[in-house]
């Protein structure tokens, strides 16, 4: 029997979910297909919650053989990942986080700018994740879009864009901050996806909870430095690839479960939870700003095919029955 | 050669050459230079871990505050604020053997609600109570044990970043840990203060140089006097909580605000001129420099560990002995406060926590005293040699000025790193003082 | 503000002869006028975070406009302010280290500390070489794919001038080391030519 050593790093501390599942279900499905065939055994080195590769150099850190394999939060890398965030420039699509993550695994096959941005980045691409929808967490209750105005709203990065044009300032944060900014005044509450929201407490700070349903957004996935793994022996690298499409199916199933349970306890602790009515939430994606042209103009002028990336990304989910209120690629 | 067996070489050999006297910084990425490389057998990799490590460990909102801290405390000091203040609580506390030790405390809590990071309080009052500390007689390794182990309160007392952070890790109510550090915060304060009155009366060595000073009553300021001395700390520690706690910015911006604020205070009592400034500036920077440095490059080294899969093996073991509930709770200390020696505080947590976590939960230790006896634990690493953060902070701010050597510094640390370890105990076997606020 | 013991200008391009350590000396080819530059320019961007984020702070407050992308801003910079800063920070001899040794040698046996710091400097300036020549490939990557923080639509800057100002210091930095232990050396020679002229 031959000894593999192996480091999976991720730079989320396993508290979220994918790093959590790397651990308990794509690792052991590894050793459970190795152990099967007898050949080969994998002896893991762990290191999580960027004690070895920080978020934001996941990429960089796997490429250069600091790690393995880990968790690549795509999201946090937009430079090199531009076209993996294209749910984050079409908010309002769809709260199913297993279709997400088919929908860009789908166009990462169709089209071959997408899947190049792993290879080109030293990394070969084992699965994919999607995070739960995001909503919004306030500290007064949100019927109509005017209820935001001239209120301070915590959204970092890309969500900046769901916010203006409502009335509503954007404030930067990140989930180590909402808390405090939330509770000291800094921001009257924040868009943020229900797990991290939970992980951060915000519903403590802000009480008034209103699934906007901004979407489940593409995050990342795992993936293998690639001339690491092409020197693996091909039953290794069939064990590999087929965890990560465990790692991937589990993952969203479990993401999903986490979410309506996440949603009770926020209830049990005292959050007042309210869905936005639908004519609303249309009257909210039509006050926006053309994000998703913005995004794609910028893209295309990078050489990238973002408006097939766009137009392929709208057509998935409208086929897949999500009732979108506005087609973005229009 | 297992990994484990070069981690555990690269820290002997880190000992050696920090005594040496080679740059602390350069000890840790050398030796973690060559520790990835004989981990991996590649030098690339190596050489890579480092450029890494050097554009993304100090790269947060949090850390880049850090310079605005410091800018602070030396402006509070120019000012003049520092030493009025200190000149009236040694009034105050004239009849106090150890006075200004007790002052220093008092302040250092008190500033605690202001910040959220022990590096600010260390560089603050390094400028503000040293000097005045050595002014009035004082033992200079006492006076940089003072700062050094009060510092330890920024973290302790709220807000609190690696409270902020075990929140994060462990699903538990931030709020909640606030609360619970407060009285921790306190009972460490008050055993500090305890520990230098003990240290004044039965040691006065280890607390004055020569003779203690006869009391002179007859040079006291009158009333008014200490009154108008005590306004701008007064205004400036109020204006910060008071920013902070009506919302209008958070305790990472009340280092610009503090910094705008004392500056403010600095012109209007027409301690600054555009030259002195420029002074302060200038060595603002280079504290900054020296410690972020450090900071990377601990960082580098924390990276190393955990490549090294040795914290990975030593918590598998911890976990797979099937230790009862009191064992764990010792070995998980001893093995947090060991790791405080070489590592910093947030990597603890990050190294730590997840496979901790769940074995208290098994044991249903209550999550949030968990937390406060984690805190605690961690920061006596802020203390301890060879990596001592706190210490280091300090010598930094001090720069020439008063030259102390680092070894004198960290045994005038040793009894409040002694203090910690007891009220870490008395925590540990009485979880109701931690839990006591909360409902 | 701090009482330098020996500033740039008080001695020879080489150093005095018998000063304890090459810290705090003008350097040769006025390359402390350079470091002192770049240090300049450190404090200035300092400074620079104070007025931002109370601008930000004020603005967000009195006017309801906060200014986007402070958070990114200031991460970034504190990488930039500290590696322009990093080479004079070493000259002013601020890097932290244990001196209890080194005094000790300096005093009983001070060619040996001579030695000693040069084998010190050349170690700092060799992982200088090694982080150096590791950082240039990011660099071009970052201009390359045009690498920014910040979001499309909303705040945006590039991060390749950070990663620029991270090399510069490197560089300089390890060029300090590189002089450090040359003016060490040379201080150790010029002990021994003094014990040979004592002899
Ligand atoms: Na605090
Ligand atoms: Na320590």
């Amino acid at each position: 029997q031959q000894t593999i050593k192996l480091t999976a790093a991720a730079g989320h501390p396993p508290v979220f979910l994918w790093v959590k599942t790397l651990d308990e279900v794509f690792i052991p499905e590894v050793d459970r297909k190795l152990a099967a065939g007898g050949k080969y055994k994998i002896e893991w080195t762990k290191a999580f919650g960027g004690t070895l590769v920080k978020l934001g150099s996941e990429s960089k850190g796997i490429a250069d053989g600091v790690a393995d394999l880990g968790v690549v939060s795509t999201l946090f890398e937009a430079a090199k990942f531009p076209l993996q965030n294209v749910s984050y420039y079409t908010p309002f699509g769809t709260d199913n986080i297993e279709l997400m993550s088919q929908t860009i695994a789908g166009l990462q096959k169709n089209i071959p700018a997408m899947a190049d941005a792993w290879n080109k980045n030293g990394l070969t691409y084992l699965g994919g994740m999607a995070l739960d929808s995001y909503h919004i967490w306030t500290k007064f209750p949100i019927t109509r879009i005017e209820d935001l105005n001239g209120k301070k709203i915590s959204a970092p990065g890309p969500a900046a864009n769901w916010i203006r044009g409502t009335g509503a300032v954007g404030v930067a944060g990140s989930l180590n901050t909402y808390y405090e900014d939330i509770k000291s005044g800094v921001s009257d509450g924040v868009v943020v996806f229900t797990t991290g929201a939970w992980g951060a407490k915000v519903h403590e700070v802000a009480p008034y909870v209103t699934k906007v349903n901004f979407g489940a957004q593409f995050a990342g996935g795992i993936a293998i430095n690639k001339r690491r793994f092409e020197k693996l022996p091909p039953e290794v690298q069939a064990a590999i690839r087929e965890a990560g499409d465990k790692w991937t199916a589990e993952y969203a199933k479990a993401q999903s479960a986490l979410v309506d349970t996440r949603f009770k306890e926020m209830a049990a602790a005292g959050a007042k939870i309210s869905e936005l009515p639908e004519a609303e939430r249309k009257r909210w994606a039509d006050a926006l700003s053309p994000v998703a042209k913005t995004w794609a103009a910028d893209a295309q002028s990078k050489g990238l095919p973002a408006d097939q990336v766009l137009n392929g990304y709208m057509n998935s989910l409208i086929k897949a029955g999500t009732k979108v209120p506005r087609d973005w690629s229009k | 050669m297992s990994s484990e067996i070069i981690a555990l070489g690269s820290l002997v050999l880190m000992l050696a050459l920090i005594y040496a006297g080679m740059h602390v910084a350069i000890t840790l990425g050398l030796l973690s230079f060559v520790g990835v490389w004989l981990i991996r057998g590649d030098m690339d990799i190596a050489a890579n871990l480092l450029a890494q490590a050097v554009s993304d460990s100090i790269a947060s909102h949090i850390f880049g505050v850090v310079p605005l801290f410091v800018l602070t405390g030396f402006l509070v000091a120019y000012a003049d604020v520092g030493k009025d203040a200190f000149e009236v609580a040694n009034q105050a506390f004239r009849r106090i053997r150890g006075g200004l030790g007790i002052a220093t405390v008092a302040a250092n809590a008190v500033f605690a609600a202001i910040t959220g990071i022990s590096i600010a309080s260390a560089a603050v009052f390094t400028r503000v109570a040293v000097p005045q500390m050595l002014r009035f007689g004082y033992q200079p390794r006492f006076a940089v044990g003072v700062v050094a182990g009060s510092s330890v309160l920024g973290m302790l007392i709220p807000p609190s970043l690696l409270m902020i952070l075990y929140g994060f890790l462990s699903d538990q109510s931030v709020g909640d840990l606030f609360t619970a550090g407060i009285v921790p915060g306190l009972i460490l304060a008050v055993a500090f203060a305890g520990v230098i009155l003990l240290m004044a009366w039965w040691r006065p060595g280890m607390v004055y140089v020569g003779e203690l000073q006869p009391v002179d009553d007859e040079a006291l300021m009158p009333l008014s006097e200490m009154l108008l001395k005590m306004l701008p700390i007064v205004l400036l520690i109020g204006s910060i909580l008071g920013g902070i706690y009506t919302g209008l910015f958070t305790a990472t911006e009340a280092g610009a605000v503090g910094a705008l604020v004392a500056l403010l205070i600095a012109l209007v009592r027409r301690k600054l001129t555009l030259r002195s400034f420029w002074g302060v500036l200038t060595e603002t920077g280079h504290v900054t420099v020296s410690v972020s440095f450090l900071i990377i490059c601990a960082n580098i080294y924390t990276r190393m560990l955990a490549m090294s899969g040795t914290p990975q093996a030593m918590l598998e073991w911890m976990g797979a002995a099937g230790l009862g509930v009191v064992a764990f709770l010792v070995i998980y200390v001893v093995v947090v406060v060991l790791l405080g020696t070489i590592i910093d505080s947030s990597s603890i947590l990050l190294i730590m926590l997840p496979l901790m976590l769940p074995i208290a939960q098994q044991f249903e230790l209550n999550l949030i005293w968990f937390g406060v006896i984690t805190v605690v634990a961690v920061e006596i690493g802020l203390l301890t040699p060879p990596f001592g953060l706190s210490i280091y902070v300090i010598k930094s701010t001090l720069g020439r000025t008063v030259d102390i050597p680092l070894g004198e510094m960290f045994r005038g640390t040793a009894p409040f790193t002694l203090t910690m370890l007891a009220v870490l105990a008395l925590l540990m076997a009485f979880p109701q003082l931690s839990l006591m606020l909360l409902k | 503000m701090t009482a330098s013991r020996n500033e740039p200008g008080a001695s020879g391009p080489t150093g005095g002869a018998f000063a304890p350590d090459a810290y705090n000396q003008a350097l040769p080819f006025g390359l402390h006028h350079l470091f002192g530059a770049m240090n300049a320019l450190g404090t200035l961007w300092i400074l620079g975070l104070m007025v931002l984020i109370n601008l930000d702070v004020f603005g967000r407050n009195l006017l309801s406009t906060p200014v986007r992308g402070v958070t990114e801003m200031v991460s970034l910079s504190i990488v930039g302010i500290v590696f322009l800063q990093l080479a004079d920070t070493l000259r002013t001899g601020r890097f932290t280290r244990a001196d209890v040794l080194m005094d000790r040698l300096k005093r009983q046996q001070p060619r040996v500390a001579d030695a000693l710091q040069a084998v010190f400097h050349l170690v700092g300036l060799v992982l200088m070489l090694i982080i150096l020549q590791a950082s240039w490939e990011p660099l071009v990557e970052s201009i390359r794919i045009r690498e920014y923080v910040g979001a499309v639509g909303d705040f945006q800057a590039p991060v390749w001038p950070i990663r620029l100002v991270t090399l510069l210091g490197l560089a300089t930095t390890a060029l300090c080391f590189g002089l450090l232990a040359w003016m060490d050396l040379k201080r150790m020679a010029a002990r021994g030519r003094l014990a040979g002229d004592a002899a």
